[in-house]
Formats: structure tokens, C-alpha cells, sequence
């Protein structure tokens, strides 16, 4: 079964010349996860919001398909409602906006006809336990002077309730202590099975014994340079990316 | 009832002197009134509706005509106090006022429900020159809700003088929602003295053209004047906001936000000075502006002012003109939202630390409501 596929995926910055991906090809089905560990500014980041859809990049040339819909064509709110979800490395702040008026509204976005309110106020109730977030985390403003790991909670939490069909996790773990790293870890878990596929961009392996990757992949200046199993992450910890490096 | 008559013979002689502004006037000079014929717009009968609850002893909501024949001990004394008619629009109206409100709560007197009026004008192309005359006594507690209906097109100019005697508190709320072909004048004074409290919400929808001067002199020791501002705009709108703290007290304090949004080619001005006299040390001043700008070509002007002839003060101001963030854009975007949703959502926010200075919640409500709905 093959879900998301990326094929020969060029993309630049809008504004400027410079190519930051420069030619990806990765294949992510419902239930694996797959790592992508690289060197800072090799194009993770890039990669995910290109996939998401951030005006701010333009893609040169290639394809990416999900479930053979051709995902290029849409704007980010289209994919998301076809089952793409991106955690992001920076969440945005939007002052005034309350995390319980933002989640209805998305929830809202997905469905037809507009959620009863207290099946929605139960379903954020579950996922806030599932994640040991403060219930009272819904009537603060969205992102607004949260602390880091708040914000990586809060990304989760909002996959929780958008269940995806394909989560990418870009450093989800950085920043995260010990217990809320495993926290996260079981939220993601919950989720990745027969109806989710996962990306997780990381730096670490800590975070891969918790969310255990079936394929690892190695990206280098905005290419994949290798691929292999969960051992291949172990090698890189212990390692790093000189060999990879060389082969650039 | 003859001082009115002289009164309103004195006004219209001063108004053949005084010519329409133009832009070389240091008040219009963001708002261009060349080529309005002021003339072609017909006196109509009164269209004022009053409304309230059940009334305290000695509080008056009534016609200010009517108000001025029945208590000109009341009416002769402040009206026109606060006011003066050097000006073009004010000296218009001090002539020939006809939709009158006096609001006149007693000393000591607590209103508890809101006191209503709501000026519509009822025939296209008429002119409407409307004026309220709010008497809070000392230690007098009331809400005035001045609203301005949607109506039809024609020109409306208004004169609204507050008097907020010591220890008084007035919330006052302007609501403008007239119609969309509709020019708009007001000339809004307080006089806040002793201890007393001014909590004025000013509301902008509607109107071709606007004008409002808001001007809060606080005239006692220990007084406060807040002045929450918002504002929503399309079209071709344009709407010209002109403030006033003029702390001529010492220990007043001065706290002033408005927050606006443009969309297409609109335009909204905010011209703010505070003023502090010699003397009036211990000034607490605060005024800052925000505008939203939903189209490129939409414009807003913020200017700020002081003029502080005091040393021992504290005045600040903020100002700034921003558009949406992309970036905030594509996040709200990338949970599902379209585009206009996730709009809206940030602009529901942006309005929000505004909204919370409105203490009352079924006016918090409303007002939300209604800078929503325009933004549909
Ligand atoms: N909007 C942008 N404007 C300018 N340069 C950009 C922009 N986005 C990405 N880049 C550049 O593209 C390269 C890849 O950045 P990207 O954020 O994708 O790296 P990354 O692999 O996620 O790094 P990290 O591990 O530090 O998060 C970097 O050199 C970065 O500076
Ligand atoms: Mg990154």
C-alpha cells in the first residue's frame, strides 16, 4: 500500500533562487514510521512545509500524491482535510484566539456538520488527560506566551483530535523533558497504526525508543543520502553524519 | 424657553461666518469635505427613540427641547457649557438642533439598566442635527448607550456634551452603524471632574463619511476618562477619529485604545493629543492605536500627539499599522481552516484586548457581535 509517495521533489524559497530540496523520494504507508534525522538546514523543515503547503516555498519540480490525490494542487486547509498533519518545530502564537475556540473550529473544518458542543468539550477533555495537559490550557490563547514544551504538547494534542491519516512530527522531542517526551510518545502511539503513517524529523534517538521507527532515512543538503532500518539510528547517534557527509 | 431662541440666533450667526473646513484646517486635515453640498440636504421631523428601564426618582431621559422648556434651570446652565460654537459643525448644530436628549441623573442617583437613545435618519437625503446633553450629578451613576441606526442616506451632525460632575461615573457608549451612503459629524466633550469617571466605548460600522471628535477634558483632581475605541471598515469607507486627554487636573489618569479594521479600500484615521496643562502633575496618560489592514489597499493613519506642560508626568503612547500574518495564516490554515475562516479567527482575536475593557457582558456581546457580522 503505498499512501504518500514523493517523487524527484525540487523546492526553492518563493523569493529567491536558492534550491533547498533537490530531488526527494520517500514512500510513507499507513502504519510505519519513518525517521528523518539530517544535519541542521539540511531541508527538514523545508521538506515538511512543503508538504503541508507554507506559501513561502515553491516546488521546482517532482510530485507528491496521497492516496493518489495529487497533493501539490491543494492549499494547506485541503491537506489537511485529505489527512495531513503537520506538528511544527515553531508553533504560532494567535493572541486573542482561545486553544478551545481554535480546536472547535478545526474540529468544525473536518466534519460536515458542525460538532454538538459538549461531545466536543468531552473529546478535548480525553485527549487533555491522554496528555497531561492542564484543562484549563482551553481558555488561554492559543500558543500566546506557552513554553515550549506547552506548544509541543499542544501540537499534539490537535493531532489527537484531528486523528490523520499522515502526522509529521518535525522535532516534536526537542525541548521536551524526560516524562513529556514519553507523554508525546504515547499520544503519537495512540494514533500511528492500520489508519496513520508518521514522519518524525528528529536530531535524537531518545525520542525513537519511545516512537520506534520501522525506516530511518539520512538528509543531507536536501537529499536523501541513505536509508535503512531503526538500527541505521543508532549508528548515527553514535557516529554522526561525517561519513554521510563525504558522500555529498 | 427664550434663552434657547437667542441661543440658537446667536449660533446661526456665528455659522454664516464660519465656512465648511478644509484639509488646511488642523482638524480635517485627513478628511477632504470639497464637493459635499451641505445644502441639499432637507430638515426632517425628529426620528429619536428613547429607551430604559424603570426610572429612579428625579432621572430624566427626555427631549431636550421639551427638557429646555420644562427645566431651564437644568438645561440653561450646561447646555452649550462645555461646547462652544467656534466651530463650523458645532455652531451648525447649536442653530438648529432638533433630535435633543437630555440624560439628567440626580445627585447621588444610581441607574442601574442602561439609558437608550437611537437616532435614525428616517427619510433619504435629510439632515439630521442631533444632540445630547448628559448631566450625571455628583456621585451619579448611569449608562448611555447613543446609537445610530442604519436608516437612510443623508447627513447627520451631532453635538453630545457630558457632564460628569465630582465622584460621578458615566459609561458612555457611541455606536455607529449608520447607513453605508450616510455622512456622519459628531462632536462629542466631557468635563470629568473631581474623582469622577468617564468608561467610554466608541463603537464605528456604518457610514459613507465619518467624522467624531471625542474630547475628555479632566478637569478635577483624582479623575479617570477610559476610551476604548474599535472599528471596522470596507469599502470605501472612511472614517476619521479625532481624540482629545486634556488633563488640566492634577493625579488624573487618562487610558486610551482603539483598535480598527480595513478592508478593500477604506480608510480610518486616528488623531490623538494629550494635553496636560502647567500644573497638572501626576498625570497618568496612556493612548494606543492598532489597525488591521485586510487589503492592500485599504490605508489607516495613526497619529499620536502630546503636548506636556507639566514635569512630573507619565505619558505613553503606541501606535501601529499591521496586516495578517502569513505566517499565522498558514498555521490556522494547515488544521483545516480556509482561508476565511482563519481570518476571521485572527481577526476575532485581534479585537479581544479591546473587547475585555467592556465591562458590562451583555454589551461585550453585542458589540462583538457586531464587528463580527461586518466582517462577514
Ligand atoms: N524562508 C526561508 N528563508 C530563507 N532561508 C530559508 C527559509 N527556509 C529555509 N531556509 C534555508 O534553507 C535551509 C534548510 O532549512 P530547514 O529549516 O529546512 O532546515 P532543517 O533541516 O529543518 O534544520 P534544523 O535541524 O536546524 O531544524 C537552511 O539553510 C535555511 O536557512
Ligand atoms: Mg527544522
Amino acid at each position: 500500500m503505498a499512501d504518500l509517495v514523493i517523487r524527484n521533489l525540487h523546492a526553492k524559497i518563493a523569493d529567491s533562487d536558492k534550491e533547498i530540496l533537490r530531488g526527494i523520494d520517500l514512500t510513507v504507508s499507513r502504519g510505519e514510521i519513518h525517521a528523518i534525522m539530517g544535519p541542521n538546514g539540511s531541508g527538514k523543515s523545508t521538506l515538511s512545509h512543503v508538504l503541508m503547503g507554507h506559501p513561502g516555498y515553491e516546488v521546482t519540480s517532482g510530485e507528491v500524491t496521497f492516496d493518489g490525490t495529487d497533493v501539490l494542487e491543494l492549499g494547506p486547509d485541503e491537506r489537511s482535510k485529505l489527512g495531513l498533519f503537520l506538528c511544527f518545530q515553531y508553533p504560532y502564537a494567535v493572541p486573542g484566539v482561545t486553544v478551545a475556540n481554535f480546536l472547535r473550529t478545526a474540529v468544525n473544518a473536518h466534519r460536515d456538520t458542525p460538532i454538538r458542543i459538549p461531545e466536543f468539550r468531552k473529546q478535548m477533555a480525553d485527549a487533555m488527560d491522554l496528555l497531561e495537559v492542564d484543562r484549563k490550557m482551553s481558555s488561554r490563547y492559543l500558543n500566546d506566551g506557552f513554553s515550549g514544551g506547552e506548544k509541543k504538547r499542544l501540537e499534539i494534542l490537535q493531532l489527537a483530535m484531528l486523528k490523520p491519516q499522515l502526522a509529521i512530527l518535525d522535532e516534536t522531542d526537542s525541548g521536551l523533558d524526560i516524562d513529556a517526551l514519553q507523554i508525546v510518545a504515547r499520544g503519537v502511539n495512540h494514533h500511528v497504526g492500520a489508519d496513520m503513517g508518521a514522519i518524525v524529523i528528529t536530531h535524537y534517538q531518545r525520542i525513537l525508543d519511545h516512537i520506534r521507527p520501522s525506516h530511518v532515512h539520512v538528509l543531507i543538503d536536501g537529499r536523501i543520502v541513505r536509508s535503512g532500518g531503526p538500527e541505521l539510528a543508532h549508528e548515527l547517534d553514535a557516529a554522526g553524519y561525517a561519513s554521510h557527509m563525504a558522500e555529498v | 424657553m427664550t434663552f434657547l431662541a437667542d441661543r440658537r440666533r446667536d449660533a446661526a450667526e456665528r455659522n454664516a461666518t464660519l465656512g465648511v473646513p478644509t484639509i488646511s484646517d488642523e482638524h480635517w486635515r485627513y478628511t477632504n469635505l470639497r464637493g459635499i453640498d451641505f445644502g441639499a440636504f432637507a430638515a426632517a421631523p425628529s426620528s429619536v427613540v428613547l429607551e430604559s428601564g424603570a426610572l429612579p426618582a428625579g432621572v430624566l431621559l427626555m427631549d431636550l427641547e421639551q427638557a429646555a422648556a420644562e427645566h431651564p434651570e437644568l438645561v440653561e446652565p450646561r447646555l452649550g457649557a462645555i461646547v462652544s460654537t467656534d466651530e463650523k459643525f458645532a455652531a451648525e448644530n447649536a442653530a438648529l438642533w432638533n433630535d435633543g436628549v437630555l440624560v439628567y441623573v440626580p445627585r447621588g442617583v444610581v441607574v442601574a439598566e442602561p439609558l437608550r437613545a437611537r437616532f435614525t435618519i428616517a427619510d433619504a437625503g435629510a439632515a439630521q442635527q442631533w444632540r445630547v446633553l448628559v448631566v450625571a450629578e455628583e456621585g451619579a451613576r448611569l449608562t448611555f448607550i447613543e446609537e445610530h441606526g442604519e436608516g437612510q442616506p443623508g447627513y447627520a451632525n451631532g453635538v453630545v456634551e457630558l457632564h460628569v460632575d465630582a465622584g460621578a461615573r458615566v459609561e458612555y457608549v457611541t455606536f455607529q452603524n449608520r447607513h453605508r451612503e450616510t455622512l456622519h459629524f459628531a462632536t462629542h466633550r466631557a468635563h470629568v471632574a473631581r474623582d469622577a469617571e468617564l468608561d467610554w466605548v466608541a463603537v464605528a460600522l456604518g457610514a459613507r463619511t465619518g467624522k467624531s471628535r471625542m474630547e475628555s477634558r479632566l478637569t478635577g483632581p483624582g479623575s479617570s476618562a477610559k476610551l476604548t475605541g474599535a472599528y471596522v471598515l470596507d469599502g470605501t469607507q472612511h472614517v476619521d477619529l479625532d481624540t482629545t486627554q486634556e488633563h488640566d487636573a492634577p493625579h488624573a489618569t487618562s487610558d486610551l485604545f482603539f483598535k480598527g479594521v480595513l478592508n478593500d479600500r477604506s480608510r480610518a484615521v486616528w488623531r490623538g493629543v494629550i494635553r496636560v496643562a502647567e500644573g497638572a502633575q501626576r498625570t497618568d496618560a496612556y493612548q494606543e492605536n492598532r489597525s488591521l489592514l485586510l487589503s492592500p489597499s485599504a490605508h489607516a493613519d495613526s497619529i499620536p500627539g502630546l503636548e506636556i506642560k507639566a514635569n512630573d508626568v507619565r505619558c505613553t503612547h503606541a501606535a501601529t499599522i499591521g496586516r495578517v500574518d502569513a505566517e499565522a495564516l498558514y498555521y490556522l490554515m494547515s488544521r483545516g481552516l480556509d482561508r476565511e475562516a482563519a481570518e476571521k479567527l485572527i481577526v476575532e482575536g485581534f479585537f479581544v484586548d479591546a473587547l475585555e475593557r467592556i465591562g458590562a457582558e451583555d454589551l461585550r456581546e453585542t458589540i462583538r457581535d457586531a464587528l463580527l457580522a461586518k466582517l462577514q
